[in-house]
């Protein structure tokens, strides 16, 4: 890793720990037990005696695990040796600006990884000098707010979910988003725009823009406005966050999230062609799955780039083979063979073009077909065989994210980074590599200079990523027009259709979970009778089918629940269509129209209720009046 | 100081054979020599690295010398070897050879220079040649061949 070789150079500047002479007295005695353990197996190995050689392999198996843990631990150092400095750093400082101030420190005891306490001193440095300097007020200042003279700053180190946080945080005059909002502006680091559409806390977070300074002049405390943007790569670098809250004259709270130690990671394992690779957790987002059958709905070729669509934002795809320039492979489910994937393109030729470039596609349909793929046609469709799935792992660097399409997802494993030697130092698309459970190596994926290689922009950006999304837009309106129905039957031959929206639920019933009471079928439902009707209890269609197992779908007319009795096929189809008013108009029926090449019936769910349940269509005025034998006053 | 004497009175090479030719490096730059064939293939990396090797914990870019050399691709047989060296700043690396041949005990004063026409990147390598009863030694540069720069 480019950061890890960065803190390895720094080390060796500065290459001697303190150790506590117990833990070294510890890891003698482990040692000395290894050596022990050692001079055993190879007396078992010579006699072979089995039984032997398993308790020696446990005892080694143990004794390696907590040897290992003692080494990791003589790399953990408290954090108080960067800590202790700080008071004199406020001294000083607060003497100078005429203020004062009162340093707290808590949790000194909280222990990191020697890197990274080595590390995060410039950055706590420059936090601490930001809250003398900018936080807390002079005396005078202070005394009109009526807050106490004596400024606050609590430096505050504790263990939270794994990581380990380090809160900063002063009473003084906070910060003001909206101050910080003018200077951005002045400053040209944002748009008009840009500043109206910003949240209060990305206000605040604008403190981190490169260039930034709210300080009139430049002191030799601050003004240069190189501080936080620098906090923040240098966090960035460790694997660690930064987290503003501020309250204008209440004071601001820094904190910062940092991973015990640099050199274990959990990373998600992938593999493509031979090799597996891992990605680091950091980076990922997600994991997709588009089976065979969807892929043709859900990933869209926009030009000659794949997009999938997730949760409405276009994801641009990278094929992991074709960055590495290697051959793709897939499992065949028989025989459980890795076989060479052939496919070029990650959207299935009939998926959905973008409508902007539909004109371009008809002749490159034809001429994707090599000889050698027509041949390996013939084994049947494999484009809707579970082989073609495709397993994308949707990853994220700063502001980019993209889906990297790999052969197959593996586990989450925990892994130790070790360096490339130098002569894959121009492999950009490696952040180093690391040993897997098996003895066997895999690489770990660079995943920002994969974007790059891939010759990936921020899509939204780009003038292609506009005219897109128009396009897209336009797409969208024109489906305003359509409508979804939902389609079903009610007697074998007949296809009924209502709006989809009107459709609450639909419930699976068995036909003798339908119970007739009062001359009325109901249900069970919900802990109460849900009045059932069928269509030809109204209109003049065919009765319902008697079938064992029965659709219930459940609608909610005049806040009353009601179900109508149907059977399958059920489907829901976006369409847009026209009514033909005349042809098969009855009541309940609106009209009809042609779904799918079917004269399917419209329901008009309101008038069917009208003749079913004719109170309820009545205005409440009139509710006093009860017929009987009805449901409702069956009590 | 005895031991300045003794290494200037004589060299050990350690000789193998590369494509078809005779090469050797002096055995002290030599880590180890295995046979470990479980390598890792890394895509998009220099034409003449053929993978990395988990060696004891440690991870081993293994060089293919043939093609470094242009003497040709090695293949993986029953005789191929690692030849384990270490370069510039402690980093292992691996030399894949053929075959592994004998130790041969050479006088520096022995040792000729290269051929002024061996040219090319053959000639870059070798920084001289042994001649023994039967055979020619060519000796190689290490550093030469770890070093990276000449990439094409």
């Amino acid at each position: 890793m480019k950061n890890n070789s960065n803190l390895t150079k720094k080390q060796s500047v500065d290459s001697s720990i303190r150790v506590a002479v117990s833990l070294l007295d510890e890891l003698m005695n482990l040692a000395g037990e290894l050596v022990l353990s050692r001079n055993q197996l190879l007396q078992t190995i010579n006699s072979s005696d089995t039984r032997n050689a398993e308790a020696v392999g446990q005892r080694i198996d143990l004794i390696t695990s907590e040897l290992q843990e003692a080494i990791m631990l003589t790399r953990m150092q408290s954090i108080g040796n960067v800590f202790s400095k700080f008071p004199r750093v406020v001294r000083d400082l607060s003497a100078k600006l005429n203020k004062e101030i009162d340093l707290t420190i808590v949790g000194q005891d909280v222990e990191l990884d020697k890197t990274i306490i080595e590390a995060i001193n410039d950055p706590l440095t420059h936090l601490i000098r930001n809250s003398v300097d900018h936080g807390i007020e002079t005396p005078e200042q202070r005394n009109k707010k009526g807050k106490p003279d004596r400024g606050n700053i609590v430096l505050k180190a504790f263990h939270e979910a794994g990581q380990v946080v380090i809160e900063i945080s002063d009473d003084g005059q906070g910060i003001d988003g909206n101050n910080l909002v003018d200077v951005a502006l002045q400053k040209d680091l944002i748009t008009a725009d840009q500043a109206d559409s910003m949240s209060e806390k990305e206000r605040i977070n604008l403190i981190l823009m490169p260039g930034f300074s709210t300080a009139p002049k430049v002191t030799d405390v601050s003004g240069r406005g190189v501080g936080m943007d620098v906090v923040k790569t240098n966090l960035d670098k460790l694997g660690g966050s930064i987290e503003i809250k501020s309250k204008v004259d209440k004071g601001s709270t820094i904190s910062i999230k940092l991973p015990l130690t640099l050199a274990i990671i959990p990373c998600q394992i992938v593999r493509t062609g031979k090799e597996r690779y891992a990605i680091p957790q950091a980076n990922l987002e997600e994991l997709l799955r588009i089976p065979a059958a969807q892929v043709k709905k859900h990933v869209e070729c926009v030009g000659d780039a794949a997009v999938v669509r997730l949760r409405g934002n276009l994801l641009p795809l990278i094929k992991l083979s074709d960055i590495l320039e290697i051959e793709g492979t897939y499992e065949d489910r028989q025989t459980e063979e890795q076989v060479p994937d052939r496919r070029k393109n990650i959207a299935d030729r009939r998926s959905k073009q973008s409508p902007l470039i539909h004109f371009k596609d008809d002749e490159s349909d034809e001429v994707e077909l090599s000889p050698r793929d027509q041949q390996h046609r013939g084994t049947g469709e494999r484009r809707y065989s579970a082989a073609s799935t495709l397993n994308i792992v949707v990853v994220s660097t700063g502001a980019m994210k993209y889906g990297l399409i790999v052969d197959q997802l593996r586990d989450s494993e925990e892994i130790v980074i070790k360096p490339l030697g130098c002569h894959l130092q121009q492999c950009k698309g490696y952040a180093g590599a690391t040993i897997m459970g098996d003895g066997q190596i895999s690489l770990i994926l660079d995943i920002s200079n994969l974007a790059k290689m891939a010759g990936l922009t921020s899509f939204d950006d780009t003038e292609h990523g506009l005219a897109v999304a128009t396009a897209e837009k336009e797409n969208i309106r024109n489906r305003k027009n359509q409508q979804a129905l939902f389609t079903f039957r009610s007697s074998l031959e007949e296809n009924f259709a209502v709006p989809l929206n009107q459709v609450e639920r639909i419930e699976k019933v068995k036909s003798n979970d339908v119970e007739v009471m009062g001359c009325k079928r109901v249900m069970q439902y919900r802990d109460g009778s849900l009045p059932l009707l069928s269509i030809d209890d109204v209109a003049m269609v065919q009765p319902l089918a008697e079938q064992e197992e029965l659709l219930v779908i459940v609608f909610t007319i005049k806040e009353h629940p009601i179900g109508l009795l149907a059977t399958g096929p059920v489907d829901a189809v976006e369409i847009a269509f026209e009514i033909d008013k005349t042809t098969l108009k009855q009541q309940g029926i609106m009209g009809s129209t042609i779904i799918n090449n079917q004269t399917t019936m419209l329901i008009d769910m309101e008038e069917l209720v009208e003749v079913f349940r004719p109170e309820w269509m009545v205005e409440e005025v009139v509710t006093g009046i009860e017929e009987p034998g009805q449901a409702e006053v069956s009590l | 100081m005895a031991e300045t004497n003794e290494v200037k009175d004589h060299i050990e090479l350690s000789t193998f054979i590369v494509g078809t030719a005779l090469c050797g490096i002096d055995i002290l730059q030599i880590q180890e020599i295995n046979k470990l064939m479980d390598k890792t293939e890394v895509p998009q990396a220099p034409e003449y690295v053929t993978g990395i090797l988990n060696l004891r914990g440690q991870i081993v870019t293994i060089i293919d010398l043939g093609k470094k050399l242009g003497l040709g691709q090695t293949k993986t047989s029953q005789d191929s070897r690692n030849i384990i060296v270490s370069g510039k700043g402690g980093e292992h690396i691996g030399l894949f050879v053929k075959k592994i041949s004998d130790v041969v005990t050479v006088n520096p004063q022995q040792i000729e220079p290269a051929p002024s026409n061996m040219k090319g990147i053959q000639g870059d390598f070798f920084t001289g040649v042994h001649k023994s009863e039967d055979k020619l030694v060519g000796i190689l540069d290490v550093e030469k061949i770890l070093s990276h720069a000449d990439d094409q």
